[in-house]
């Protein structure tokens, strides 16, 4: 799996880690079940400390992602990606273009110029 | 897009490959000739040709294909490419960029005098492999070849070359 993270972002990088594998697992190169590199040799590799690797394998499990496991490590626990909070948030918007006569495309269009 | 033009990005592949069904072949096939020997002799336990040498000898067997050949873990990036190999990630092996001269994708044909398992080396080759089909060979300045088993060898391979133009 490919890892990516800019030391030069103003974002975090735990928060840069957790999006890698939010998209490996989006992406389906990460299968649930699947184990993740021990934090200590993913920090090495990506020169960045074993706390900022730890701190988003904490973020992840937390959101239901990964599950840690003794002596197994930090495991894929599910497929969904999405934290709880924007799968409710992107569902009310949903409801509310809907009554509003907005179509998926002008959604989708929104969004792009949101983002 | 190479990280020479994003000075601050780090890319890298990571990897981890381990295959059970070979493993339970192979220790079989060790195993039963060794407990067939011990189950053929008529001295005692001790005895020089007593069932323990044998038994102790395919438990030994056993231990170090489950210690050092279950599993092979790749990290590839700005720092080099190490490899972690069996159950608590021994032996470890890392290669620095600049010891690399190329890396590519090579085929590991099914071969008898080439069985791809576990970690092994000749004078001039290193082999963490766990299976046949496409792996990653890196191809050191010192001529030496090491051949890894990973998931996306093309990805890895792409990504030491990546590292190696920044």
């Amino acid at each position: 799996m490919r890892w990516e993270v800019d030391h030069t972002s103003r974002e975090a990088l735990p928060r840069q880690i957790v999006a890698c594998v939010r998209r490996g697992v989006a992406s389906g190169e990460l299968a649930v079940g699947e184990q993740l590199p021990p934090a200590a040799e993913l920090a090495k590799a990506l020169s960045v400390d074993r706390n900022t690797v730890l701190t988003a394998y904490r973020q992840l499990r937390d959101e239901g992602v990964l599950e840690f496991r003794r002596g197994r490590g930090a495991r894929v626990a599910s497929a969904v990606t999405e934290p709880a909070p924007v799968t409710e948030a992107a569902r009310a918007l949903v409801a509310v273009a809907r009554r509003h006569g907005l179509g998926r495309q002008d959604l989708l269009r929104l969004i792009e110029r949101m983002t | 897009m190479t990280a020479s033009a994003f000075p601050g990005r780090h890319s890298i592949y990571t990897g981890r490959v381990t295959n059970w069904p070979l493993l339970v072949v192979l220790g079989a096939a060790l195993m039963v000739p060794l407990l067939s020997l011990g189950s053929l002799s008529h001295g005692n336990w001790l005895d020089p040709a007593g069932p323990a040498v044998p038994l102790l000898t395919a438990a030994v067997v056993v231990l170090a294909i489950v210690l050092a050949g279950l599993r092979v873990r790749t990290a590839a990036g700005p720092n080099g490419v190490s490899v972690h190999c069996g159950a608590f990630g021994w032996p470890h092996r890392t290669y620095r960029l600049d010891e690399i001269d190329r890396a590519e994708v090579t085929d590991l044909p099914m071969s008898l005098w080439r069985l791809p398992l576990g970690f092994w080396w000749t004078p001039r080759h290193t082999y963490f492999t766990l299976r046949t089909g496409p792996a990653l060979q890196l191809t050191l300045h010192s001529g030496r070849t090491v051949t890894i088993t990973v998931p996306d060898p093309h990805a890895a391979a792409a990504i030491v070359h990546e590292a190696k133009s920044a």
